[in-house]
């Protein structure tokens, strides 16, 4: 965020008001709204999702803020902002990437008016911040903490968190699967530093969502073999495990080597000796004990062959991300020579296996001693559902991850925010003069969330915030929208609609800074650069679906 | 609808201004208007294969645009020639893809089930309730009939002597296809493939063991299962004999020629004489290299790679027949069928790595001059490949659908062998179960609960039609007998045999064929019903 805070020069595309002071506050307020506006009906679990078919004709379906802005390409500089909130957002927490976007635009909205009277902003970015540190004491004080010693209740906290950020998404009517899995996943990394990058994600087309599995271990999908893999085993117990970085083929050495042959006869002694040179190699493997061979460069078919015939697997060609896990997963370290393989070299693992899972083979390391990964399969009916569940489950696992360093939850569902607007509010009376009205303004903000999630579930929202204020008003602190009951209110707290407090401070507080940096702005600079082209080289329109077509299913191979 | 505002902003002076890159060339829908045209273009295309469904549904001819023909009765084939262009539609087609990848039959089904569901949330839209309260309920009473599923199912039991059950199994799912005239023979040959490659311990089958061949010529019925590998490839020399009994083969992964360095090398002729040394280093090399061979006691030798004519006359007059420019695949089935090694370079060459076969034999097809080689009776039993025969390329290949899919049928009662009743019986009870839940539930998902039970129907009333039946008396029929009679095996008689016991007309389909179907297609319509914005970034006109 900080960076974003102090743009100096702010780049201009064709179309963008290059007017000055309060005309140009206003555009950028209205450009902002717009996008806003376009995000509205993601928000909450009644939530809808966008299909967004980019240029090359590619589809995705997503309810994620984020990848929403992502892909709608936006231009409009301070519209842009909102882009790099929801970003940064993204990054830092995970969830809660749509309402600190709603949260920033309502912002402007409010004081929409003010500003045409000629209120100067730098009272409302004032009274904005005041406004958001009243908030974030708020947050603070009344957060619920569990406690972490009791592994059965924090377990059951950290499902509900997971399941409170899956149910606005496709997998919503999976909550209790996938959310056992989240938990699981980030259960079995390292509790110190959580590196939710040690969690790998696969994704295999066909099947239900449902289908789907996590695996206590490492799996990647079987790499392209050649010849005499089939002859090779196939699941091991405890094997020796190496990983290369070496190129297993029968080849020129040098490439650019040449040698002058004296007579015919020289002829085998140099064929002799290119074979003698990968058989040391692959004798020094098998010496070193290694029954599974793994290495990012091909894996010939001699080698292929070689290996089979004394009971070893392999596989060449293994992406590095991969190759990388495997390492950390099972120890040792990645070798570039065969020349001196020694035990500390390589990793072990309890079990090693080529499985089948749907249409696909794929090998599959568990029980690994070193570090602690895991691998989610995630299965679906077509690759953009897959996707969608992809980014939703790094949704709730970036929440599960921030809930296990700390265990303060707020209640989601507009709870939380009614709460904050109240507690404003109150504190705005004894303040006189303007900054009141903008504190009021902030305050009012806040209720987008509960009356978007009320609009989306199609309840009528003036009639729901009625009755959430007066159960705040009587101190009911975490009355929240029901979308599924005739009342249309609820303790959320009680109905298990937990988010971490993390997720609401960090989105109240960037909010904030977009809003107050939004407002800073009374003029755009058009950049000499900005005249250029932005994109790189584009592909002739429609390339993408002329390349898919006529394929035809043909036979499987299978 | 005020559509364009949102992407289109005018500040207070009414000056438009641009937020999204090309904005002018990105159209766009949302709203319940948009789901509703989503809504039409799926069902449009469900509408399009419906006829196809059942063992009276009709093929489709669909022509490509360079003028190939294919014909097919096969859901997911026609969805993916059909070249979809609409973004709703062609998450159909990944639909019926993924049910192909995971199961590899009831691709047509779990379309016109999706379309059925999506028609019937149209109405339900209509009467106001909330697109993800009736994707809750579709939910809710796709678990019952999941469950439901489950309660009704059958064991099929089969063993390896007594596979009647398992033939009629593929049967059933030939019935609808080209090949029905020949479905017997289909499905025997059907049958003894997976049952040859089957692990039944890990209720395993490696579909890779079981290779499917065609070539045009002959008719459907000279289809032949060959338990061993078939190579289109001859012996290398005319002269060399025809068949080799007790066959002991070399298979090789180097060619037949002098060995040369992979290293780039340079060798000078500068005299006569050291021509005629290098012609007869050549010429001991390769006495050598047949030298070692017939040393091993192999008596056929399978090559990856070529050989010149000299060195093909030089195994012809040393009793070796040989085979050349046989494929890596190839190569690596003939090994495993053979249980032999497939060896790199001549010295590497024991007997031990030789591998066995009771006989190799050419074979030649009709008049064309065209020889393949056949490896039977192979050390290893588990490898198979059944060799379609058809008059035309468009029936060869459709064959080979259809085969695919009873092998399909077939693998899949291996690993589980739970049916439901087909002919659309496991669709109505499923869907009696389901009603009788939706009663017992009190929120707003009942309507969605009844309408799934409707939409269930689909299939039933499908088959009817197709089979010229009238739909909704013979549906009406058949469920009130269900009901009466309390009996799940009742369904639609496609065939004319004035029976509706489909058990009785061994008509079935795997459990975990019936349960995708319904998981996928409600997932699909979960996710239709979602979408209330399309953005699709324009083409630039050019
Ligand atoms: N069961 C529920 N009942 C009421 N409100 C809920 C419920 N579950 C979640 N919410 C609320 O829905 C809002 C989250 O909606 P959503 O997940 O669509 O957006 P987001 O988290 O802001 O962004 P994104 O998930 O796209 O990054 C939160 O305010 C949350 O409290
Ligand atoms: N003899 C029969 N009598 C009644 N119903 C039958 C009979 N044979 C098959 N069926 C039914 O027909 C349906 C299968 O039709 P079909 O094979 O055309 O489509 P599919 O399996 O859904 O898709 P595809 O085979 O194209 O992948 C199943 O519901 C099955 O129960
Ligand atoms: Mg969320
Ligand atoms: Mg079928």
């Amino acid at each position: 965020m900080q960076r974003a805070m102090q743009p100096t020069v702010v780049l201009l595309k064709e179309g963008t008001d290059t007017s000055q002071g309060k005309p140009q506050l206003l555009s950028n307020i209205s450009a902002c709204l717009a996008i806003a506006e376009t995000l509205s009906s993601t928000l909450g679990p009644r939530g809808m999702d966008k299909l967004i078919v980019s240029e090359r004709g590619d589809a995705q379906i997503t309810n994620d803020g984020a990848t929403i802005l992502k892909l709608l390409d936006i231009v409009h500089p301070a519209a842009r902002s909102l882009v790099d909130i929801a970003r940064a957002q993204d990054a830092e927490v995970g969830d809660g990437t749509t309402s600190v976007v709603l949260l920033a635009a309502q912002m402007l909205k409010e004081v929409r008016g003010y500003i045409e009277e000629g209120v100067s902003p730098q009272i409302i970015m004032k009274g904005f911040r005041q406004a958001c540190q009243l908030a974030l004491d708020r947050i603070k004080a009344i957060q619920v903490t569990v406690d972490k010693k009791d592994p059965e209740s924090f377990r059951s906290l950290l499902l509900k968190c997971a399941s409170t950020s899956m149910s606005s998404k496709l997998i919503h009517s999976e909550k209790p699967f996938f959310s056992n899995m989240v938990v699981e996943a980030v259960q079995c990394l390292d509790q110190e530093d959580l590196d939710e990058s040690l969690i790998g994600v696969k994704k295999i087309p066909g099947g239900g969502m449902q289908d789907s599995l996590l695996i206590h271990g490492v799996a990647f999908k079987k790499t392209f073999t050649y010849a005499g893999a089939e002859q090779q085993p196939k699941s091991f117990r405890d094997p020796l495990v190496v990983c290369l970085n070496v190129e297993l083929e029968l080849k020129a050495e040098k490439d650019n080597a040449e040698v002058r042959v004296e007579a015919v006869s020289d002829y085998q002694a140099i064929v002799d000796a290119e074979w003698e040179i990968i058989y040391r190699k692959l004798e020094a493997i098998e010496k070193a004990g290694a029954r599974v061979v793994l290495s990012k460069l091909p894996i010939g078919d001699l080698a292929t062959q070689w290996f089979a015939d004394r009971d070893i697997f392999c596989a060449g060609r293994v992406p590095t991300a991969d190759l990388q896990r495997v390492v950390q997963a099972v120890g040792g370290s990645v070798q570039s020579t065969c020349s001196d393989i020694r035990r500390e070299h390589l990793g072990t693992c309890g079990r090693f296996e080529e499985r089948q899972i749907g249409g696909e083979r794929y090998n599959i390391f568990e029980e690994c001693p070193k570090a602690k990964t895991c691998t989610l399969i995630l299965r679906g009916g077509a690759e953009q559902f897959i996707e969608e569940v992809e980014r939703s489950l790094h949704d709730a696992i970036m929440v599960v991850k921030r809930a296990v360093k700390n265990g303060d939850v707020v209640a989601g569902g507009g709870a939380i925010e009614m709460d904050l607007s109240a507690h404003i509010r109150k504190h705005a009376l004894s303040i006189p003069g303007k900054l009141q009205l903008v504190m009021i303004a902030f305050a009012k903000a806040l209720e987008i969330i509960p009356r978007q999630i009320c609009d989306n579930a199609g309840l009528d929202s003036t009639d729901v915030l009625n009755k959430l204020r007066m159960k705040h008003a009587n101190g009911e602190k975490w009355y929240g929208v029901d979308v599924d009951g005739l009342e249309g209110v609820r303790d959320n707290m009680e109905a298990f609609v937990w988010e971490p407090s993390l997720v609401k401070v960090n989105a109240i507080s960037s909010a904030t800074e977009a809003a107050c940096l939004i407002l800073s702005i009374d003029e755009t600079v058009r950049g000499p650069q900005s005249e250029a082209p932005s994109t790189g080289p584009r592909a002739p329109p429609g390339t993408a679906q002329r390349a898919l077509r006529g394929r035809g299913r043909g036979m499987p191979r299978r | 609808m005020a559509e364009p505002q949102a992407m289109y902003a005018t500040d207070e002076y009414g000056r438009p201004f641009i937020i999204l890159r090309e904005q002018a060339k990105k159209t766009r829908t949302h709203g319940v208007q948009a789901i509703k045209s989503h809504i039409l273009a799926a069902r449009t295309v469900a509408n399009v294969i419906r006829t196809s469904l059942g063992p009276r549904g009709l093929d489709k001819i669909l022509i490509s645009p360079d003028g190939d023909i294919t014909v097919t009765n096969d859901g997911a084939t026609i969805l993916t020639q059909m070249e979809v262009e609409h973004q709703i539609a062609k998450l159909l087609v990944q639909l019926s893809r993924s049910q192909d990848d995971e199961i590899g039959d009831g691709t047509t089904g779990v379309v016109v089930l999706a379309g059925a569901l999506l028609e019937q949330s149209e109405a339900l839209l209509d009467r106001g309730i909330h697109p993800i309260r009736i994707a809750d309920g579709f939910d809710r009473a796709c678990v019952v009939a999941v469950e439901h599923l489950e309660k009704i199912s059958d064991k099929v039991e089969f063993t390896l002597s007594d596979t009647s059950n398992l033939v009629k199994t593929a049967k059933t799912s030939l019935g609808s296809k080209i090949v029905s005239k020949e479905h017997d023979k289909f499905a025997e040959i059907a049958v003894d493939a997976v049952l040859a490659v089957a692990d039944f311990e890990r209720k395993d089958v490696p579909f890779d063991m079981i290779k499917v061949d065609g070539k045009v010529g002959g008719s459907l019925a000279d289809t032949t299962l060959i338990k061993g590998v078939l190579v289109d490839k001859d012996f290398s020399h005319s002269q060399m004999p025809h068949s080799v009994r007790d066959a002991k083969i070399a298979i090789l992964t180097c060619p037949f020629e002098p060995p040369r360095p992979k290293t780039k090398h340079k060798l000078d002729i500068t005299s006569v004489e050291e021509y005629k040394l290098l012609r007869e280093y050549e010429h001991d090399k390769f006495h050598d290299m047949i030298k070692r061979v017939k040393d091993t006691g192999a008596n056929l030798v399978i090559c990856q790679w070529g050989f010149d004519d000299e060195a093909n006359h030089l195994l012809m007059q040393n009793d070796l027949p040989a085979v050349r420019w046989v494929g890596g695949p190839e190569i690596e089935l003939i090994a495993i069928a053979t249980q032999g090694r497939i060896v790199p370079r001549f010295e590497d060459l024991t007997a031990e790595k030789l591998g066995k076969a009771g006989i190799v034999r050419e074979v030649s097809f009709g008049t064309t001059r065209d020889k393949m080689l056949v490896i039977e009776e192979c050390a290893n039993a588990r490898t198979v490949t059944v060799f379609v025969r058809g008059s035309n390329k468009m029936i060869v290949d459709e064959a080979k659908r259809a085969l695919h899919d009873a092998l399909c049928a077939v693998r899949n009662l291996v690993v589980d062998n739970r049916v439901v009743y087909g002919g659309g019986a496991a669709d109505i009870s499923c869907a009696l179960a389901v009603a009788k839940a939706a009663d017992e539930t009190p929120s707003i998902e009942q309507y969605a609960m009844r309408a799934f039970a409707s939409a269930l129907d689909a299939v039933p009333l499908a088959l009817a039609e197709n089979s010229g039946l009238p739909p909704i008396e013979t549906l009406a029929e058949v469920k009130s007998r269900q009901v009466k009679e309390g009996n799940s095996v009742l369904g639609i008689d496609c065939m004319g045999r004035g029976d509706n016991d489909m058990k009785k007309q061994f008509v079935y389909d795997p459990l975990i064929s019936k349960r995708q179907q319904y998981l996928l297609a409600t997932q699909l319509v979960r996710a239709v019903l979602k979408i209330d914005d399309v953005i699709v970034a324009g083409q630039a006109e050019e």
